[in-house]
């Protein structure tokens, strides 16, 4: 009678509600892996609710021993538990319950830290329907595991399957569940796919990343999936020791532009997972802000972020050789690095700078580069040489030579670009709408970009030309991507420091290439990123995201402009260009201005929740942090430190409230009281 | 007499990219035009207390970027409009043939109860540029159009020079009380209900 009705459901989840290519029932594998389970589902349907006291009956379709997480990151520590999927009242649920006792070779406080977690990635009853995706991974070695994206954007850590069973999971699943592959990754699963996520996107802003995730799952290529950490995260180290001719380059250059499928919305929520439990150490210890109630309610949550699959299979790597140069030893190290305090150090040097470097001119050890300027920042004369290597323009093992030879190619290709629209006749772009339009909106914007740095001063600037020039060149170069409002703040200080056209324009493409998903029309980019930094806020301070759940600010709005255009508004020229080369170090960590936003709120997080301050109040709090930051002389020649706060060997000013405070008036007196005095009588 | 309490009305300024949105919010309320206000990213609003027929109202006025993959974060900051600003720059053609759009965009985001009477206001901004010479939209032809759905009052300013700002923003105020639900208006404590000076307001600004 069960196997009936499984074979029902089976057949029911076969039939063409979606005509889809991608149907599971194309698949042998799972065919036979579902004539396998039919028959073990039935066995274990004997098996009905353990006395969890429910009225309602539980049929257990689904039970497997040893399925295992790896809560801490370390790999010495693992959880073991026992998934299921259950029916009850006709939908079917997922649950994981956690053995007693760790199975673990690790010290003992490493045993007390799992211990904490157990109770907290208990699942319960995850009803299916919750289920955006459920992504599969099997690894060449090492175990099996999945990652279960809930359609919030949430994720649970990876379940590893020590005892195998994988199959029968996506065959009994199949059998309950609307389930198709992605036509873009056969190893993502698509749960409840809905129509149009893109249209959901734009109405549903409660939950920006809901569609972001199904709308990059569609189009997701694999190589994204595959190479997302690598690519973003270390791509300078990972190029290390490949030989870099230029032709490799180029295609190199080449191929990273011609990638739509670098989704942001996957990277920023897989990485998360990677920093989840470092960030919870971390940031605890940068901010030494311990609310009471912060762990205390993060250890009510159940929700992880969505693990990275390559993090994750390094991570089991290093299980077998320890790895040196993963990411998960990187955030360990800065993990200690963070912990324990470090004195700042002073911007990187003439001299030091060329002590990095070999005979011949290559960087010889980019990671001790990275990490000196992520503490001290560049002394500015060096900017012009050492940004290109931050952006990734030049390659940190690329010679003199090789760098000259490309500045002269380079300068050429530039050229070539250009005259594609230099060329155009007034006649010509009579009939040019786009061109016409692009250029319209370019030069709107260059004139009312940072006009009050002197290199921008004046009427009839030249420089100002040059921005322009450069913005109109790079929307031919990427004419999809096109000109966005934004762009023309994050090329002035990068003009400003290269003091060179094409070599500005090759910085700022490859920034572009880094930040262009801000950028996209469709904005998914950017409501990735919103949503990422709510998770983030979600873990770091439960009370903060609380107030705004309830003040309905979950939108993340109010930090749209950091985001966007990281922080360019919120300070000074000098200090701009000194937090963007620490965030573009990659050092500690790919999303630093996410972290940098969580810090700012939690700065200010007790007037937030003290004045009560709604969504208008908020944004009018937030925008009014900017223009307020005044640099005196003495913090510049100090060279943009403020040596008050010694904690973490973050760059000081970072952290430093009073540099973010607005000065005078309260918020609430700007929101609720006129400016002016007078009252007009109308 | 009306009550004292004063009540909040948001106004949301739409229009292309470099139409002069800032630079008119910011002569409004703060009496100065600057030709250093950069790009507007994401959204941002000013306020400002005006006295109505001896009443007293906040004007929120809203900025918001004008570039339209930035559109969709409407939804956020249209919610509860009570009046829309429509601006385009006389001396560019494609930012007027815009309105409708950005109109009709406003409408879906921000979905008004009554869409059909929801107040627009449209203003025709830059007319000093040039001595009004490198001008490309007539007023007749903005009138037409502003005619043609339902009556729009329409105003032509200079952010610049200060030109009729002042009238635009009492027409937007008025507007924005007219979109305001009655019982709103006249709070608990007020006894004149339904007296004549609803009437004389609800026939609108004279604009
Ligand atoms: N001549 C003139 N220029 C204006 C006027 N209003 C704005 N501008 C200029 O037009 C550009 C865009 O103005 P802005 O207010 O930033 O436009 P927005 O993008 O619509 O907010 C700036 O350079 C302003 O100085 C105006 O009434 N007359
Ligand atoms: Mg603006």
């Amino acid at each position: 009678m069960r196997r009936e009705e499984a074979s029902a459901a089976a057949a029911e989840a076969g039939t063409p509600r979606s005509p889809d290519l991608h149907d599971l029932s194309d698949d042998s594998d799972y065919a036979a892996a579902a004539a396998a389970s039919s028959s073990h589902s039935a066995m274990r349907s004997d098996l009905v609710d353990q006395g969890s006291g429910e009225t309602a009956k539980v049929d257990v379709v689904y039970e497997k021993e040893r399925v295992t997480i790896h809560p801490t990151q370390y790999g010495s520590g693992r959880i073991s538990g026992k998934l299921r999927l259950y029916l009850q009242q006709g939908s079917l649920f997922l649950s994981w319950e956690p053995n007693e006792g760790v199975d673990s070779l690790s010290s003992n406080s490493a045993t007390m830290e799992i211990e904490k977690y157990r109770n907290l990635y208990t699942i319960k009853a995850l009803p299916l329907s919750d289920v955006r995706f459920i992504r599969k991974h099997t690894p060449t070695f090492g175990f099996e595991y999945i990652i279960i994206v809930l359609s919030s954007g949430l994720a649970f850590p990876p379940f590893y399957f020590y005892n195998g069973g994988l199959r029968e999971l996506f065959a009994t699943l199949k059998k309950h569940v609307f389930i198709i592959r992605s036509d873009d990754d056969p190893n993502v699963f698509l749960v409840n796919d809905f129509q149009d996520p893109l249209q959901k996107s734009l109405s549903s802003l409660e939950l920006p990343g809901v569609a972001t995730v199904a709308n990059a799952m569609s189009r997701q290529n694999s190589l994204s999936f595959t190479s997302s950490v690598d690519e973003a995260g270390h791509g300078s180290d990972a190029k290390h020791g490949a030989s870099s001719s230029m032709t490799e380059y180029v295609s190199k250059q080449k191929h990273r532009s011609n990638d739509p499928g670098r989704d942001l919305s996957i990277q920023v929520l897989e990485k998360f997972s990677l920093v989840t439990k470092f960030a919870r150490d971390t940031t605890s210890s940068l901010f030494r802000e311990n609310h009471s109630s912060g762990g205390h309610t993060y250890g009510r949550q159940q929700q992880e972020y969505v693990l990275d699959n390559r993090a994750n299979d390094k991570y089991k790597d290093q299980q077998i050789t320890p790895d040196k140069d993963s990411l998960l030893s990187d955030s360990m190290e800065s993990n200690k690095i963070l912990a324990w305090g470090k004195p700042r150090e002073q911007p990187l040097s003439v001299d030091e700078w060329r002590s990095f470097l070999d005979p011949e001119g290559r960087v010889m050890d980019s990671k001790a580069l990275r990490k000196k300027v992520f503490y001290g920042g560049i002394d500015h004369v060096l900017r012009k040489e050492v940004w290109k290597f931050l952006l990734g323009y030049h390659e940190y093992d690329s010679t003199y030579a090789e760098r000259e030879y490309l500045a002269v190619m380079k300068r050429t290709e530039y050229e070539a670009i250009k005259s594609q629209w230099k060329s155009i006749s007034s006649t010509q772009a009579k009939r040019f709408t786009k061109f016409r339009e692009r250029k319209g909106l370019i030069d709107k914007d260059v004139v009312r970009t940072d006009r009050s740095v002197p290199y921008y001063e004046g009427d009839d600037n030249q420089n100002v030309l040059v921005l322009r020039d450069i913005l109109l060149t790079y929307s031919f170069y990427n004419f999809d991507l096109g000109y966005c409002q934004g762009m023309s703040d994050f090329l002035a200080p990068i003009l400003y420091v290269m003091e060179d056209e094409s070599e500005s324009f090759w910085c700022f493409a490859i920034l572009m290439e880094r930040l262009g998903a801000n950028f996209n029309r469709d904005q998914n980019g950017m409501h990735a990123q919103l949503l990422a930094l709510s998770k983030l806020v979600e873990l770091l301070d439960p009370q903060l995201h609380n107030y705004f759940r309830k003040n309905d600010c979950l939108n993340y709005f109010f930090c749209f402009r950091w985001v966007l255009i990281q922080f360019k508004r919120e300070f000074s020229f000098d200090q701009i260009m000194l937090l963007w080369e620490v965030l573009w170090t990659h050092y500690w960590s790919e999303h630093f201005h996410l972290y940098l936003c969580v810090a700012i709120l939690k700065r200010y997080r007790s007037r937030i929740i003290g004045e009560q301050m709604d969504f208008d109040t908020l944004l009018k709090f937030i925008n009014e942090l900017s223009g307020e930051i005044n640099l005196d002389r003495a913090i510049q020649t100090r060279r943009h430190y403020v040596i008050s706060q010694p904690l973490t060997g973050l760059p000081a000013f970072l952290l430093e409230p009073r540099l973010l405070c607005p000065s005078r008036r309260t918020v609430a007196s700007t929101y609720k009281k006129t400016r002016s005095c007078e009252i007009p009588a109308i | 007499m009306a009550s004292r309490r004063r009540m909040l009305l948001k106004v949301i300024i739409l229009g292309d990219s470099g139409v002069g949105k800032t630079s008119l919010m910011n002569q409004y309320v703060n009496k100065k035009f600057s030709n250093q206000y950069k790009a507007t990213i994401g959204a941002d609003f000013l306020t400002k207390e005006v006295q109505i027929d001896d009443r007293l109202f906040t004007l929120q006025i809203w900025d918001t970027a004008g570039q339209e993959r930035f559109q969709s974060l409407g939804v956020a900051f249209y919610r509860g409009a009570d009046c829309c600003v429509l601006v385009y720059d006389v001396n560019v053609t494609k930012s007027f043939e815009r309105l409708n759009s950005w109109r009709e965009e406003f409408l879906i985001q921000a979905s008004p109860s009554d869409p059909e009477n929801f107040p627009f206001v449209v203003l025709g901004n830059k007319i000093d540029v040039d001595g009004g010479n490198s001008r490309t939209v007539s007023e007749k032809k903005a009138k037409a159009w502003c005619a043609s759905k339902g009556n729009i009052p329409y105003f032509e300013t200079s952010a610049k020079e200060g030109f009729n700002v002042e009238a635009a923003f009492e027409c937007i105020a008025r507007n924005a009380i007219k979109n305001e639900p009655e019982e709103e208006i006249y709070l608990p404590d007020t006894i004149d209900v339904g007296g004549a000076g609803r009437q004389q307001r609800s026939s609108g600004c004279e604009c």
